[in-house]
């Protein structure tokens, strides 16, 4: 049995995902829709493994949209249903959002976004807190794993009460961090479908589920909203901690909850300074914040990312002035904490220390002297593809192609493992110069091919892996097609949403619950556009190097190669090596070769050791997972590849 | 303080110099030593950075400086040299004796007689050519055959990188010996080889045994060629021949359905610019040197002759042994011929000169040349 299904009043190990996955259960969810996305994707692959057992329809779906697109008609059908994504995810649903909120919900649907401060794993350091405030919905934030359970389940009976979506925010350290947690109820039995519209437009339960009449619907959503403010006064969510008259006080939500709770630990303010703890930060119970407010004079406002809170709570400060006085804030607004990136004990600590004029005890100059030892023995590793990576034979074809062209084409990119092309510009030959969301990179592809008209004139070529084609290429290639843009456009197809962990996407035949599903091929998506389009294997250097040539040759109109080759760590790839490579050392000329170490200092596949002694190039036979590609580079054909007996 | 030692990058110098100073004659001289440069159409391109000093790419090129006296001294008799045409052992006209082979080469079809004759006699075991594929992208192959001689016999109007087909040749093993026909700037890039070759790669260029020249007043670049076809509805593939007739100041396209005229201006258009620059027109760098007949009034007698520069005794010895094995018909060329031969070659050598100024912006720098050469000094515009 899945320890997610463990009975009521067990412990559990849970990861914040997982946690967050057993609230949903407890509170009888039955739909589940996402997009894979660091750090959110636990969440859905956890509710899928026990889809069967609790009765659920789980999806991926093509983009975080559609997923809230799902979640939203298994609501206005009476069910419960989440829907989960990291946070740019959340951007790609606002648009829907926007009109949902308007409209209002029926089963209970909580909206789950896993934020990534300090960008560990996207490239943006997106903030949807946001779109709580600006949508009008509740928001909550867990700041322990048990909290994270709990407040998923209660995030469910809140969207019901007022009929609207719920906005839940965990971060990187909370989602991936684990803890105990104590397991409440899985309920007995499962809810029916029903969806009824033939009721009075203004009835939220029975009539269409529209957003019009507009300004009538929205006067009722905010008065709804009201009533979620009284609800969050007496929330057990909301908690303080410290002192009666504490000389400072802590406002935070989420793991900075607990990294400030350690910073006082740290410096010995238990007696001094006071923690207001709240799960729910929008909208902001006044009367609550009005109480802990009059505790003192001074605030430390923790947050991560932007400064939501710390906005929120001095909008309210302003408005009781006369009742209040005036206070001192601390927070990001005044540079006591910094304005970008994670948060973590430490940092906290310091903008404490500063405040309260209190110094942390300093570590003994010994340990600092043997950390700063240890640290300089640690190699340098660069961002780089896998060994045995087909992005990087895309590249290097990529690269080739556009040196032999000339005109100093380069490529728009996008979001996968190949984005690396573009954060470590040496792994991607230095041919990747734009990296945006999800789909622009087609798009911004589209536009540069219009430019010849004012003088540019430079062959453009695009990349996007293939659960991006779905996610949100498709519109922009067709924008590419239609208006005549002169493009190249590769699919990285390496069979799955590698980088998330091989969540399946809709080009192949299995669905998150492992069910057998239509495949939706994407050549013939391109083909049916009216696009040229090729299939090759990137590994094979040769036909893919021509192809590409013979697109930028080709002028006017839009190309697509589509590059077939399996992630090197597929389930179906992971520990088999198609090939066993070596190097040959009679072959190999090492220095004296005119290579000027081709494969280790330009190839640059980790599986390619520069043997410093013998100066000549070696297989790391660990590291390498035998694609061979290296093979066909090495001038000298010195690499060896010899197929591999399983 | 010490000043820190500038190092200084061969490819970085050639991509400065070379490529992007539009001097780069396709030959194929930095390519098939390394990974690094390739020939893609009629362009030598760079495909990744080599952060090597001194390379080889660097030194072979034609269009990096050389001292070319030295060169002068180490191929050829003092006595012969001619600041106009380089070593003149002897001149004559020339034909080959096969008529079939005079109808599917060029002219008198003495640069392919002498091939084959070298091959059949053992003087070399390979003969690197000029070859031409269907989308008139041309490169350097190895031929070992009569039938593959003929096969690429004619003259291609566009560079080749036949020093590349050398490179690659002479890195394998058992080259044994190699025969190259090559323009002026080829044949050039090889006798660098000669002069610059480091000790570990002697035995490399000491695989040459032969070079044939070709006489060259300039190549075509193959994109400005195409545009120019394409304009005129001729099609590549069915292109057998081109010619530029003596006397007539045109073009001719010899095709599947006739032939087709152009105005020498309009072919000029298509000129590869760092043919501009290039000061030798007769392939001065060769053993034998090879040239369409320029003699009486007749271009349809004239057209099936050639002219020939014997340069060296190598190549008096291959021009003996062909008459001896009546290859090739040979007549001595009057010397008024060698004297029109030398003021056009001049003429080409002044114009270049100008050019070069012309780039540079100052008659002090001429690019690739040294002008303290007596050859340059010679034609420098006084």
């Amino acid at each position: 049995m899945s320890k997610l299904l463990s009975p009521a009043r067990t412990q559990v190990l849970f990861m914040g995902n997982e946690a967050i996955a057993r609230g949903a259960l407890e509170a009888g969810l039955n739909v589940a829709a996402g997009y894979p996305g660091t750090p959110s994707s636990e969440i859905i692959e956890s509710l899928a493994h026990v889809a069967r057992e609790r009765k659920l329809y789980v999806e991926w779906s093509t983009n975080e949209k559609v997923a809230l697109e799902v979640a939203a008609a298994a609501s206005f059908a009476g069910l419960r249903s989440m829907c989960v994504m990291k946070q740019n995810g959340v951007n790609v649903a606002s648009d829907f959002l926007l009109h949902l909120t308007a409209s209002g919900t029926r089963g209970g649907l909580v909206l789950v976004t896993c934020e990534d401060p300090g960008a560990l794993s996207s490239v943006n350091e997106g903030e949807s807190r946001y779109f709580a405030r600006m949508l009008e919905i509740p928001l909550l934030e867990p700041s322990s794993f048990q909290e994270a359970k709990d407040l998923t389940k209660w995030a469910f009976e809140l969207s019901e009460a007022i009929g609207n979506v719920v906005m839940l925010r965990s971060v990187t350290r909370m989602s991936h961090a684990s803890g105990n947690v104590i397991c409440g109820k899985l309920p007995a039995k499962s809810r029916r479908a029903k969806f009824d519209y033939d009721g009075p437009v203004m009835d939220s339960r029975t009539g269409p589920m529209i957003s019009t009449p507009v300004v009538a619907k929205h006067t009722l959503h905010q008065k709804k909203l009201k009533g979620v403010e009284v609800l969050f006064e007496k929330s057990p969510f909301n908690r303080y901690a410290g002192p009666a008259k504490p000389q400072l006080l802590i406002i935070t939500s989420s793991v900075c909850f607990l990294y400030s709770q350690e910073a006082i630990k740290m410096l010995g303010l238990h007696k001094k300074v006071g923690i207001l703890k709240l799960g729910c930060t929008w909208p902001l119970p006044p009367a609550l914040l009005k109480k802990h407010l009059l505790k003192t004079d001074k605030i430390l406002i923790v947050e991560e990312v932007l400064s939501f809170l710390e906005e929120n709570v001095k909008v309210l400060a302003a408005g009781m002035l006369k009742q209040m006085g005036s206070k001192i804030f601390y927070g990001k607004i005044d540079g006591s904490l910094p304005s970008v990136g994670e948060l973590n004990p430490d940092i906290v600590a310091a903008a404490l220390g500063k405040i309260m004029k209190v110094k942390r005890k300093s570590l003994p100059a010994d340990y600092t002297r043997k950390l700063q030892k240890a640290a300089a023995l640690v190699p340098v590793r660069e961002q780089t593809f896998c060994a045995g990576c087909p992005h990087r034979a895309s590249f290097w074809n990529i690269h080739n192609a556009i040196a032999l062209d000339g005109r100093k084409g380069f490529v728009c990119g996008d979001i996968g493992c190949y984005s690396m092309a573009a954060l470590s510009p040496a792994t991607g030959y230095h041919t990747m110069p734009t990296l945006h969301s999800m789909g622009s990179g087609t798009g911004l592809a589209s536009g540069f091919a219009k430019l010849a008209a004012f003088g540019f004139d430079k062959p453009i070529l695009t990349v996007c892996g293939d659960s991006t084609f779905y996610h949100a290429v498709i519109p922009a290639l067709i924008n590419a097609q239609h208006n005549r843009a002169d493009i190249t456009f590769i699919v990285l197809d390496n069979a799955g949403t590698a980088m998330t962990g091989f969540q399946p996407h809709p080009g192949l035949p299995t669905s998150a619950l492992k069910e057998t599903v239509p495949a939706v091929d994407i050549a013939a998506i391109c083909a049916a556009i009216g696009a040229k389009v090729m299939i090759s294997d990137p590994f094979d250097l040769e036909t893919t190097s021509k192809i590409l040539t013979s697109f930028l040759e080709d002028k006017g109109s839009v190309k697509v190669l589509i590059l077939r080759q399996a992630c090197a760590l597929s389930p179906e790839k992971k520990g088999k090596k198609k090939f066993n490579v070596k190097v040959n050392d009679a072959l190999c000329l090492g220095e004296s070769c005119g290579c000027n170490r081709l494969c280790t200092r330009i190839f640059r596949c980790p599986a390619l050791i520069w043997d410093r002694i013998k100066k000549k190039a070696l297989v790391d036979e660990v590291i390498c997972a035998g694609c061979g590609v290296c093979a066909s580079i090495c001038p000298q054909k010195a690499i060896l590849k010899t197929e591999a007996t399983v | 303080m010490t000043t820190p030692i500038k190092t200084v990058i061969s490819q970085k110098i050639l991509k400065k110099e070379v490529l992007e100073g539009d001097l780069c004659t396709g030959c194929g001289a930095c390519v098939g030593l390394c990974p690094y440069q390739v020939i893609y159409h009629d362009r030598t391109v760079q495909l990744h950075t080599c952060d090597l000093e001194n390379g080889k790419c660097y030194d072979f090129c034609p269009r990096t400086s050389t001292d070319l006296n030295e060169l002068r001294n180490m191929l050829f008799d003092a006595g012969d040299l001619t600041p106009e045409t380089g070593a003149v052992k002897g001149y004559y006209f020339s034909r080959a004796t096969d008529r079939q082979l005079r109808e599917d080469a060029q002219h008198g079809g003495t640069v392919t007689a002498l091939m084959e004759l070298a091959l059949f006699e053992g003087l070399i075991d390979s003969a690197i050519v000029s070859a031409r594929d269907q989308e008139f992208v041309q490169n350097g192959v190895v031929v070992k055959d009569e039938a593959a001689l003929r096969k690429n016999a004619g003259s291609k109007f566009t560079v080749s990188p036949t020093v590349a087909a050398f490179n690659r040749l002479a890195a394998t093993k058992e080259a044994g010996k190699i025969g190259v026909v090559a323009t002026p700037c080829q044949a050039l890039a090889l006798a660098k080889m000669k002069l610059k070759a480091v000790k570990e790669d002697r035995g490399k260029i000491d695989q040459l045994k032969l070079v044939i020249g070709l006489y060259c007043g300039w190549a075509f670049a193959a994109q400005k060629f195409k545009e120019l076809m394409g304009q005129n509805d001729i099609e590549l593939e069915s292109i057998a021949g081109m010619d530029i007739p003596a006397g007539k100041n045109s073009l001719e396209i010899y095709t599947g359905n006739g032939t087709k005229s152009f105005p020498l201006s309009d072919a000029q258009a298509c000129i590869r610019s760092a043919c501009n620059y290039c000061l030798d027109s007769t392939a001065e760098y060769a053993d034998i040197s090879v040239g369409a007949a320029r003699f009486g009034d007749s271009w349809e007698e004239m057209r099936h002759w050639n002219q020939m520069i014997v340069r060296t005794g190598k190549g008096r010895n291959l021009i003996e042994l062909a008459i001896k094995r009546g290859v090739l018909e040979v007549r001595n060329a009057p010397a008024e011929s060698l004297r029109q031969l030398k003021n056009v070659a001049g003429e080409k050598k002044k114009e270049a000169l100008k050019n070069i100024i012309r780039k540079s912006g100052s008659a002090k720098n001429l690019l690739y040349l040294d002008r303290h050469d007596p050859v340059v000094r010679r034609f420098l515009a006084k």
